[in-house]
């Protein structure tokens, strides 16, 4: 029983199916509301559906140049690691006994293997743009991945402070905290840390103002220049994943617990639960997404660095000095 | 079935990639032009990569210089199956203007099969458009 149920989470709920579809979804959702913001049709929702069975039926060519087994596995072994954050990430009343394990440090690991993942196909790519995109990736990752641990250390001594205990990493218990006690982004000496988790979404994701690792307009799509195929299509699914996981840890550390329990059954309070999930995932993917992408361009890698290690930096730090603080 | 999704997902979802080989940029300027909100092909599906392995119909503008032919021959064979190749103005087409210099080498379809041509110097937008939905319409029939 325990096997199948496991099983059934791997490869249906929050793992491999579900994962497929609502990444793809999201991605079309975002397209959408970009192209009604600027006043065009758009491509209709499910459009990243098809660009993925096209990228199926299209021929598969590795490149002479390229380091053979590295460019096949790399894109495969970055969605393996995100539908594995997906698994640990609790969603309000939902949780799988995968949450128990589901800690914020392992979750900072396998968020940067996809970017590895990425970076390592690059440069294996044997293509001197794949190699430009590499290095690119490599300078945002340093950028964002500083804001985004100061964050996560701000919350979890927060949340740790508040249960009397030393910081906590937990997921779990950060989010039964706040089903007990309302979301954390009312405790008001975080509200720098999500505006700073808010800002580094975009550039995890690498969507327009970040998108500097793979501009297609100067570099050629940077790291994904010699991928076609089925290889870009899993390339694009873990971009599609990572919106998703992204989006649900923002809401797993600040908005869990605003809807109370409807019922005393667990499981139709897993079903509101997620469905509100989805609805804020939309709204959040609105704000922090496709708003930004709409409204600016490309900016150059320096500057993206220097954003990332100013401002969000600062307010994360802000809010762990509060925190540390005692407020 | 899956072959049925995919062949669907074809017509669907076209990608372009733009290769100039000389052009004045007259016809460069009017193929980008096609994706701004006024005209908005992006409701088909379709979309302007930037490197020729995800392309499926290949943009090619210009008199096809003598500089250029090599290369642009080079990126022709980087596109993977199935692909369609669009002549768009008159360059690639005769040479336009240009006809009896030393330095070009059009018509096109000297060197590689091209499926459709858009004639005009340049063409309108709509035309560009209207050879663009024929260039998915020959695409579905092609096999990978
Ligand atoms: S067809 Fe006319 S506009 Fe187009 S590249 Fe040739 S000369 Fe320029």
């Amino acid at each position: 029983m325990e096997i199948l149920l496991g099983l059934f989470y791997v490869l249906v709920f929050p793992g491999l199916l579900f994962c497929f579809a609502i990444g793809l979804l999201l991605l079309g959702i975002d397209r959408k509301i970009v192209a009604r913001m600027q006043k065009r049709i758009g491509p209709p929702i499910i459009q990243p559906f098809y660009d993925f069975f096209k990228l199926m039926g299209k021929e598969r060519i590795v490149p002479n140049k390229a380091a053979k087994k590295i460019y096949i596995i790399a894109p495969v072994i970055g969605l393996i690691s995100i539908i594995t954050i997906a698994l640990f990430i609790p969603i309000d009343y939902f949780k799988t006994f995968f949450n128990n394990y589901a800690d914020l440090v392992v979750i900072v690991y396998l968020l940067t293997i996809p970017s590895l993942a990425i970076i390592i196909g690059g440069a294996s790519s044997g293509s001197p743009f794949g190699g430009v995109g590499a290095s690119r990736e490599v300078v945002l990752m340093l950028g964002y991945e500083l804001p985004l641990v100061i964050t996560l250390l701000a919350v979890g001594m927060k949340i740790g402070r508040l249960t009397n205990t030393a910081a906590t990493f937990s997921l779990i218990n950060i989010v039964d905290y706040q089903i007990k006690n309302g979301p954390a982004f009312l405790q008001w000496s975080l509200i720098p840390a999500a505006l700073a988790f808010l800002m580094v979404i975009p550039c995890e994701i690498g969507s327009t103002p970040f998108d500097i690792a793979d501009a297609e307009t100067e570099i050629c799509e940077g790291t994904m220049v010699e991928y076609g195929g089925i290889l870009f299509g899993v390339y694009k699914l873990t971009q599609g994943i990572k919106i998703f996981v992204m989006i649900s840890l923002f809401i797993a550390m600040f908005m869990s617990g605003i809807i109370p329990a409807v019922s005393s059954s667990i499981f139709v309070n897993s079903l509101v639960s997620i469905v509100w999930h989805m609805a804020l995932v939309i709204v959040i993917l609105f704000i922090a997404v496709s708003l930004l992408r709409a409204t600016t361009a490309r900016i150059r890698i320096e500057q993206a660095f220097k954003f990332y290690w100013t401002y969000p930096t600062a307010l994360s730090l802000l809010s762990l000095v509060l925190v540390w603080a005692g407020l | 079935m899956f072959d049925d999704i995919i062949t669907k997902s074809k017509v669907k979802s076209p990608w372009l990639y733009h290769l100039n080989t000389g052009s004045c940029n007259g016809c460069d300027i009017e193929l980008i032009s096609i994706l701004t909100p006024r005209y908005d092909v992006e409701r088909f599906g379709i979309k302007l990569t930037g490197t020729p392995r995800q392309a499926d119909i290949v943009v090619v503008t210009g008199p096809l210089t003598s500089q250029s032919k090599d290369r642009a021959l080079k990126v022709l064979s980087q596109v993977p199956d199935p692909k369609v190749v669009v002549s768009l103005g008159s360059c690639p087409m005769s040479g336009n203007v240009f006809k009896g210099s030393y330095s070009i080498e059009a018509p096109l379809d000297r060197f590689v099969d091209v499926d459709v041509s858009v004639a005009g110097c340049p063409p309108k937008p709509e035309a560009i458009i209207d050879g663009i939905i024929k260039a998915i319409e020959i695409l579905k029939d092609k096999r990978g």
